[in-house]
């Protein structure tokens, strides 16, 4: 009995190396070295969404053309027939480049009309993606930093209450700072949250300089080339100065919302939104959206970016 | 008696482990795989050094293995287009070449050998059959391994818009090269 017991091992043993020779053990030693990694791509698109500025950046030496317009509120008193539903306006429009220095380190220069008494915006912005979302979620977000500065031009206003009344160079400049994280959840969706900060140097009689906000965004691909986007901006404006601007001006500060589809066709990004802000640049957007979506005072927009490589034929 | 049935066991055991060794298996995990397209607007290349491919040379086994997100474009742009929509790499990660070399028996000598390969090989989710020649340079333990050969993109179910036909070509020449060399672990 012991004997048999022997010999099935032995036969088993034997065959032990025929099967290794087998396309199975090939497979196992043309396994590749290095774990799954690999970067996640494409979370976004292009470098902003409808209101919010996205995780992606341009590669080393790419150079993207951007233009933004915001087009007159749709219904609501200023809309409607007699402006051709908002289109006979145009709120805002921005026109600027981006050009990436290196793969996670991009500039910007864009100039922007400007939708509130600050007009004629000069705009530089520097955006650094410094963590990379990996596909097998040893880190499950991608994280930038975004900083830019915007310089009004608009003629000095001489009633100090105004908004505009800058008697110093410096009066005329905000700051915005945004931390950007995103996780691509599936090649279908992705989202985005945004703490950031704004900071205007100069003010209306008894606006706030300076405050915190958060933004939401979201993105959900519909076919392979065309996306349903959102986003959304909370600010954590002081109450009473809130109270007290609300009074003064007659006016309600409402919260930033776009929606819109993208539609990619290699190269170019399209993006028809609506959104209820009238400005452009997270500057304005961010402390000054009067206009509320329950009033129609929301507005068709569109952007168009396209990507050029500086580099390489 | 109960010890020698063991020593003699673990002996049975250690000498297919140890007799891989010096098996008929080569592996190269650092070959090269590029392709090339030429269309009427735009030439578009791409290589990859990270293919992982293993051969038996007795049985004339093949597997070619490369990482679709490994290959490196001149434009960071194509390269996004190249992964996100056409080839899907979140989707289907790997191309995966399983094949067998006829006349195997020639790669134990020296020498340059062209050899018929054929097997299937799967891109983008698609798998087809496929037989190329493939030019064999033996050189005592080390084979390098130089094929080159054309994929129709419809063939693997990777769409191409019609905004994007010039610039991309309907069929791909697609070169591949391997060191395989020294032993297999």
């Amino acid at each position: 009995m012991k004997n048999i017991f022997f010999w099935i091992i032995v036969s088993i043993v034997l065959s032990v190396p025929i099967i290794s020779f087998g396309q199975d053990d090939l497979e196992m030693l043309a396994g590749f070295d290095s774990v799954q990694r690999d970067k996640v791509i494409s979370t976004f698109k292009s470098g902003s969404i409808i209101n919010l500025k996205t995780i992606e950046t341009l590669g080393k030496g790419e150079l993207d053309f951007r233009v933004d317009h915001r087009f007159g509120d749709i219904a609501g008193k200023a809309g409607g027939a007699k402006n051709f539903f908002g289109l006979d306006n145009s709120t805002d429009i921005k026109i600027g480049f981006d050009y990436g220095l290196t793969d996670e380190l991009n500039f910007g220069i864009y100039r922007a009309k400007g939708a509130s008494d600050a007009t004629q915006l000069y705009e530089g912005a520097v955006k650094y993606r410094f963590l990379d979302q990996t596909q097998d979620d040893r880190i499950p977000v991608s994280l930038a930093f975004f900083a830019s500065a915007t310089l009004s031009a608009a003629k000095s206003d001489p009633n100090l209450n105004s908004p505009v009344s800058f008697r110093r160079f410096k009066d005329r400049f905000v700051y915005v700072g945004q931390l950007i994280i995103a996780r691509k959840f599936s090649s279908r969706l992705s989202i985005l949250v945004s703490p950031s900060y704004v900071h205007r140097n100069y003010t209306a009689y008894g606006d706030q300089n300076a405050f915190f906000a958060i933004g939401f965004a979201g993105r959900i691909k519909i076919t392979r080339r065309i996306s349903l986007l959102a986003d959304y901006f909370l600010p954590f404006r002081n109450g009473l100065k809130k109270t007290l601007m609300e009074s003064t001006w007659g006016e309600t500060y409402y919260n930033p919302l776009g929606i819109g589809l993208e539609i990619e066709t290699g190269g170019h990004v399209f993006s028809l939104n609506f959104t209820n802000s009238k400005s452009i640049q997270e500057g304005q957007l961010i402390p000054e959206t009067y206009s509320s979506w329950g009033k129609g005072q929301f507005r068709w927009g569109f952007g168009i970016t396209r990507r050029f490589s500086l580099t390489g034929g | 008696m109960k010890k020698l049935y063991y020593s003699i066991l673990l002996i049975l055991i250690i000498i297919p482990v140890r007799s891989r060794s010096q098996s008929n298996i080569l592996v190269s995990r650092t070959a090269q795989v590029s392709f090339f397209s030429s269309a009427p607007l735009e030439d578009i290349q791409a290589v990859s050094t990270l293919g992982a491919s293993a051969i038996n040379i007795s049985t004339g086994d093949i597997i070619f293995k490369v990482r679709i997100n490994t290959f490196q474009f001149e434009k960071k742009l194509m390269q996004e287009h190249f992964n996100e929509n056409y080839m899907e790499s979140e989707k289907y990660p790997t191309s995966e070449f399983k094949g067998k070399i006829s006349d195997v028996a020639k790669l134990r000598k020296e020498g340059r050998y062209v050899n018929l390969v054929s097997g299937t090989l799967n891109i983008h989710g698609v798998t087809k059959r496929y037989e190329t020649s493939v030019e064999f340079l033996v050189k005592g333990r080390e084979i390098t391994v130089k094929a080159s050969f054309p994929i129709k993109l419809a063939d693997h179910q990777i769409k191409i818009p019609s905004v994007a036909w010039k610039k991309i070509a309907e069929t791909v020449k697609v070169n591949l090269s391997a060191d395989f060399s020294g032993e297999a672990q």
